[in-house]
């Protein structure tokens, strides 16, 4: 059984169609990445996986039930919306106790002083929450949604308002998660570099609908067309080698990136053939890499595909 | 713990940590309870306009503690999107309304206890005899004041949590106004010769009940979404 299961989930707002049949699942374990910009329903179909809101048609089953009617199954997930939730006027160690009592954590005291630790904050864990800093808060926020120990978390742009060092702290964690702890992880983010090192399977959400579904591995295999970079033995021989590479029919695209060039093949092209015949023209070649689409471009292709043909 | 109760600990804790609204509650409690009952107290004389003084007053006083309070459990909470997590919670909707509308009344009552212990302290000062409570209005006290300040809390809750923000700044205003209606109300009903009998406190322990259980109907009402979408 799938601990996150989306069947043709639709969701309309004052007759605006929010969500349009997205159907994904995540397994045990997976970190997921539920990308798209501002507006496209990543918040909505966390809510609704979260039981806040109804779909209006289709289901979200976690764990296979709905969390809007089982209060109790709510104790095995762990949330981080973009409110940390967590009480200004309370000290970091007060705010912990009330979560870790209102999921009847075990030792909630043992809990509470190693969420502490956890998140960094054990020299401040008396001090008022409201004299935090915002990557302070987020980690507070962190250690609170995973006191329980939950099976599945969820969060919502964890690293969004924050700085670059805190962004790394928080990626971290979760990585620290989804490795030591075996944690199944659900993430909404927009930041492509942040999910690209944390995620092994994405969604690509773009006007309410999914446009791609895969991990990371195989959508980087599988978009667009293969690239090589090369660097020439003899760098004065560049100009030579582009011209050259320009004509060649298996070549799409040529970009001089300094000392090295890029080539973009056409699709189903092998590299071997275009090697050749640089060594043919006496143009040596000291190295060459296949280059792997990062997520920002797969995105972005994703995204510019879905405009054209809205 | 109950995790009803885990909510309502940490309200109780809250609002003692929260010291400008602790603060603006005892000044209320100072210029309202004390000078009221200063002024009406010196005009009239013995143990019946006092009975009439803490009866109609100390639930006023009751049911502004808990706006004051109620403001911080539900509205404030909302506004800064922690109900939200919260209602992510194992708790269901019903034992987080119930949590927050007991940790409300808790400090609210007390601070109302307060002010009935400074209004029978100042009769008390400016009287030449010793001046008691009744025992319908020592029952009344213990009995119906708590209720219609919980009454009160739990139907300012579940508006609060139900509206959107403009909404509930109206609401405010309209609160306001409802609570200097009461006062004068209660200003009005002082010296105009009625007496804290038993009916009368049963009376008003029927109508503090009833508005309970009306306010605790209302909260089917509830609805996640509702309090989701509203969140500014």
């Amino acid at each position: 059984m799938s601990v996150i299961e989306v069947r043709d989930l639709n969701r309309t707002f004052d007759g605006k169609k929010v969500l349009r049949g997205l159907n994904f699942s995540v397994e045990k374990g997976e970190v997921f990445g539920f990308l798209g910009p501002n507006g496209a329903g990543k918040t909505t179909t966390l809510r609704i996986l979260l039981g806040l809101l109804r779909a209006s048609s289709g289901e979200a089953l976690v764990f296979g039930a709905s969390l809007a009617n089982q209060d109790r199954l709510r104790r095995r997930v762990g949330v981080l919306l973009e409110n940390n939730g967590i009480y200004d006027r309370l000290s970091a160690r007060e705010n912990l106790d009330y979560y870790a009592r209102l999921y009847a954590v075990e030792e909630p005291r043992a809990q509470v002083e190693e969420m502490l630790e956890f998140a960094g904050l054990t020299e401040r864990a008396d001090d008022l929450v409201g004299t935090f800093s915002a990557g302070m808060k987020r980690k507070l926020g962190l250690a609170r949604a995973i006191i329980h120990d939950p099976e599945l978390l969820l969060l919502d742009e964890p690293t969004s308002g924050l700085d670059p060092e805190a962004q790394v702290l928080v990626r971290d964690l979760i990585l620290r998660l989804s490795g030591q702890e075996a944690m199944t992880v659900f993430m909404n983010s927009h930041h492509l570099a942040e999910v690209e090192r944390v995620c092994s399977k994405v969604a690509i959400l773009h006007h309410g609908s999914i446009q791609a579904f895969d991990t990371v591995e195989h959508l980087r295999a599988g978009s667009g067309m293969p690239r090589l970079s090369l660097s020439l033995a003899d760098p004065e021989k560049t100009a030579t080698a582009l011209d050259l590479l320009s004509q060649l029919p298996s070549v799409s695209r040529t970009e001089r990136e300094g000392n090295r060039i890029l080539v973009t093949l056409t699709r189903g092209s092998p590299a071997s053939p275009i090697l050749t015949r640089l060594i043919q023209e006496d143009i040596g070649v000291e190295e060459a890499t296949k280059v792997s689409r990062s997520l920002e471009e797969i995105y972005l292709g994703v995204v510019q595909e879905a405009e054209g043909s809205a | 713990m109950n995790g009803m109760l885990i909510v309502a600990q940490k309200e109780i804790r809250q609002i003692l940590k929260s010291r400008n609204v602790l603060a603006s509650a005892i000044i209320f409690v100072i210029v309202f309870g004390g000078f009221s009952s200063l002024s009406t107290l010196t005009s009239e004389g013995g143990g019946g306009p006092l009975d009439q003084l803490v009866f109609t007053l100390v639930p006023v006083l009751g049911i502004f503690m808990g706006y004051l309070f109620s403001s911080q459990a539900f509205l404030r909470e909302k506004q800064g999107g922690i109900v939200e997590t919260l209602l992510c919670s194992p708790l269901s909707l019903r034992e987080i309304w119930m949590g927050k509308v007991i940790g409300v009344t808790v400090p609210a009552y007390g601070l109302t206890l307060l002010a009935a212990a400074l209004i029978l302290g100042l009769a008390n000062s400016l009287s030449q005899m010793t001046l008691l409570p009744s025992l319908p209005l020592i029952a009344h006290l213990f009995t119906t004041v708590p209720l219609f300040i919980a009454a009160t809390v739990g139907l300012l809750g579940f508006a609060q949590l139900l509206l959107g923000l403009r909404e509930n700044q109206i609401l405010n205003f309209a609160i306001i106004f409802a609570l200097i209606f009461l006062l004068t109300m209660s200003q009005a009903l002082f010296g105009s010769g009625f007496t804290i009998s038993w009916v009368v406190v049963g009376s008003s322990l029927a109508i503090a009940i009833l508005l309970l259980i009306a306010t605790s109907w209302l909260t089917r009402f509830l609805d996640k979404e509702r309090i989701v979408i509203t969140i500014p």
